[in-house]
């Protein structure tokens, strides 16, 4: 339809609006054709995690380098896939039977993308190739509700009922018995932090060689502690949890977080 | 006149027997408890301890035995003699009782209802359900408040509400996912469903009031006068006592340090504030606090207490709370409760009734300081056309109210159309529009299953497939 005013529209503005197709839903907004004339398409031949966006760079370095030391960090894929099928261990076998899975170690339980996307932290490359904070956010709980439970089946002083006649006569009769509540005693705010605490965590993670592979970049890299590394080792182990969800399902997820991260801390 | 007949007016104050009254000592066990009539002792003492998990005996002293169950408790004559001898049998039995006891909680005739009205399965027991209704507030011991159930709750809720969160919106920016969060399943939030349940809260706890309402040390509120002063009680300098810090490890008292958004995840909770309890990063707290507090950044930022906190015994002892805090705790208590007694398919099925049925407009929790910068960002990391705007249309423009649509495009495509009173006003509108309607993606109903549909036992019954969720890169940084 031809616009009745003349003057609010330019040509170029004009042509596009008549040329326009039926307006895309939101959900097709991955699939843009890009013109010619653009030219800040990524380069096809590499994945997205290996570099960054071309058109979010500068073409050249206007500041001069800092006088520190470059931080590094790995690019390989075979430390990488290492790394997860030590963390993951025996726990995927609960992934046995889903579509697309032909084996059930670590590195083949992820997609490429997924598995760096779950060991790149926010402070990598400005954050530009990803980060996985939502991920970490779900693993985390996902870990904290299996930690409760495990707490709850932690052995108890008390029982629950009572069979015995010397049961019977300490028992306090205040108190409502059942054998569902078993185990609520062990359950505390004090008790669930002891255990998960971020310095704890990342002990673990360094167990499992998270911290070789991990994307991040500290704020001094001679004082990693200083930088809070415990903190993004955390992170990234809640991450891992979250992927694993994300991918996999809730049961391939808890049994990771149950096996892997709660039985070597001491809770069953 | 007719004499008055003092006999017949004695029998009429009494409440009429009702044999069924009895028979059923706790209202939802699902054996059915009507003994029969003729037991011997030894039988019946099995019995009664064999049903003592279900429901406690209670020492029966009122003088109505209508019914044959009633007779063989009192024929039992430990559980009388033993009720007699309760206070002195053995020093863990005369524990003090600071809330309504559970004995009390089959006679309540507001918990009963409460249990009805939410539909909760019979497997969950009133018991239960009253110990719920006990913030640790009112009674400090483990074993008689809601405190492990709201523990358990709060994990359950907030894991479901994750699962959900981030199956239904992928590409959601870590603020908006932490408010959303709190939107579903935070104190306000559950206070509300609190009130909607139709659940009263005591003045003050005792064991005297019914076991039906919830129970807590009410704070003081804080535009109330202080005795002997004319001061309001939150003028008064350095009263405010917050809980001790557990494992919070923040540095954020220290003047070169920033609490970001990223490090909420380790070390806040699940709706991204201060676990300590402090409204604000540095906040004046209570010398014990602090001091507790100085000595864990000393440290070096380990952040955890080695040292186990000195527990309150009794209600003097405690902390007092808000009447939202408390209503959290129980609505969580109840979901945890839920979990213990009925199972995972139940917790999620309250969740779904209670949390998910809440409509919640994500549209609006949104806050953009640089959407053109933000939405350029996004379409440079995508490989999308470098957004450009465009009039659409317009009207009035010389006069006072003038309106311009204003569409962003990238290329030929649409982004995002808004109106506004300015051109400028226009892009900025539409920009933000883009922005959301990027990060509100939602894929369709049939791809979205949530991890916790095929954990456990559920997913060996229902047949529920598996399919990958969307995994986004993450937002752009602002």
């Amino acid at each position: 339809m031809p616009p009745a005013r003349t003057s609010s529209l330019c040509a170029s503005c004009a042509t596009a609006l008549h040329s326009q197709a039926p307006s895309t839903s939101h959900a097709g907004l991955r699939t843009f054709t890009t013109t010619a004339a653009h030219q800040s398409a990524p380069a096809q031949d590499q994945p997205r995690w290996k570099q960054t966006p071309p058109a979010m760079k500068m073409a050249f370095r206007l500041r001069p380098r800092p006088n520190q030391p470059e931080w590094k960090v790995n690019d390989q894929q075979a430390p990488l896939d290492e790394m997860y099928d030590s963390f993951v261990g025996h726990a995927g076998e609960a992934a046995k039977g889903q579509t697309g899975v032909e084996s059930i170690k670590g590195r083949d339980l992820l997609p490429e993308e997924v598995k760096w996307l779950a060991i790149t932290h926010k402070s990598f490359d400005h954050g530009r190739r990803g980060f996985n904070d939502r991920l970490a956010f779900l693993g985390k709980r996902i870990v904290y509700l299996q930690t409760s439970l495990a707490l709850l089946r932690s052995p108890t002083a008390a029982p629950q009922v009572f069979t015995t006649k010397k049961e019977r006569k300490n028992e306090n009769m205040n108190i409502f018995h059942h054998p569902a509540l078993a185990g609520t005693e062990n359950l505390t705010a004090f008790s669930k932090a002891q255990v998960l605490s971020p310095s704890r965590l990342a002990r673990l993670a360094q167990s499992y060689g998270v911290d070789r592979v991990v994307r991040w970049k500290p704020k001094k890299a001679e004082n990693l502690k200083g930088s809070g590394v415990e903190t993004v080792l955390a992170h990234t182990v809640y991450s891992i949890i979250g992927a694993l969800a994300m991918q996999r399902g809730g049961e391939v997820a808890a049994r990771t977080a149950r096996e892997r991260i709660l039985q070597p801390l001491g809770l069953r | 006149m007719k004499r008055v007949r003092l006999d017949r007016w004695a029998s009429q104050l009494q409440p009429p027997r009702n044999p069924r009254l009895q028979v059923q000592r706790c209202a939802l066990s699902h054996e059915t408890t009507t003994l029969p009539r003729r037991r011997d002792l030894h039988q019946q003492r099995q019995y009664i301890t064999q049903t003592q998990w279900q429901c406690q005996r209670q020492p029966v002293s009122s003088k109505r035995k209508a019914s044959t169950a009633a007779v063989l408790q009192e024929a039992g004559n430990e559980g009388e003699s033993e009720a007699s001898k309760l206070p002195s049998r053995n020093k863990k039995s005369t524990t003090p009782l600071y809330a309504p006891s559970h004995h009390t909680a089959a006679r309540s005739a507001k918990l009963a209802a409460l249990h009805a009205r939410l539909s909760l399965p019979p497997k969950l027991p009133l018991q239960t359900l009253a110990r719920c209704l006990v913030d640790p507030s009112a009674d400090p011991r483990s074993d008689y408040n809601n405190a492990p159930f709201a523990i358990l709750g709060q994990d359950l809720l907030g894991y479901h509400t994750t699962e959900h969160l981030t199956c239904h919106y992928p590409r959601l920016p870590m603020s908006v996912l932490f408010a959303a969060q709190y939107a579903f399943v935070g104190e306000a939030t559950l206070a509300s469903v609190r009130a909607e349940w139709g659940v009263e809260v005591v003045a003050a706890p005792g064991v005297e009031v019914d076991a039906g309402l919830l129970q807590l040390k009410r704070q003081v509120p804080g535009n109330s006068m202080v005795e002997g002063t004319g001061r309001r009680v939150k003028d008064m300098p350095g009263v405010r006592a917050l809980g001790a810090r557990l494992g919070g490890g923040r540095r954020n008292a220290e003047w070169n340090y920033r609490r970001g958004v990223s490090s909420r995840v380790v070390f806040d909770d699940e709706f991204g504030d201060l676990i300590g309890g402090e409204p604000y990063a540095g906040a004046q707290l209570s010398t014990s606090a602090s001091e507790d507090g100085g000595a864990v950044d000393v440290e070096g930022g380990d952040g955890t207490t080695s040292s186990l906190p000195t527990l309150p015994q009794s209600p003097d002892d405690t902390e007092a709370t808000t009447v939202s805090d408390a209503s959290a705790s129980f609505v969580r208590a109840v979901a945890g409760a839920l979990y213990l007694h009925v199972g995972a398919a139940a917790t999620r099925t309250f969740h779904r009734d209670h949390i998910l049925s809440r409509q919640l407009d994500l549209h609006t929790m949104f806050n953009f300081t640089h959407p053109t910068r933000d939405l350029s960002r996004l379409c440079a990391r995508e490989g999308f056309e470098p957004p450009v705007a465009r009039l659409i249309s317009e009207t009035g423009r010389l006069s006072r109210t003038p309106v311009f649509v204003v569409g962003v495009y990238s290329g030929d495509n649409l982004l995002g159309e808004a109106a506004g009173a300015s051109l400028n006003e226009g892009r900025v509108r539409a920009a933000a529009a883009a922005l959301r309607s990027w990060y509100l993606y939602s894929p369709s109903k049939g791809e979205i299953v949530v991890p916790s549909e095929v954990e456990g036992m559920a997913a060996a019954g229902k047949g529920k497939e598996w399919k990958p969720q969307v995994i986004d890169v993450g937002e752009i940084v602002t």
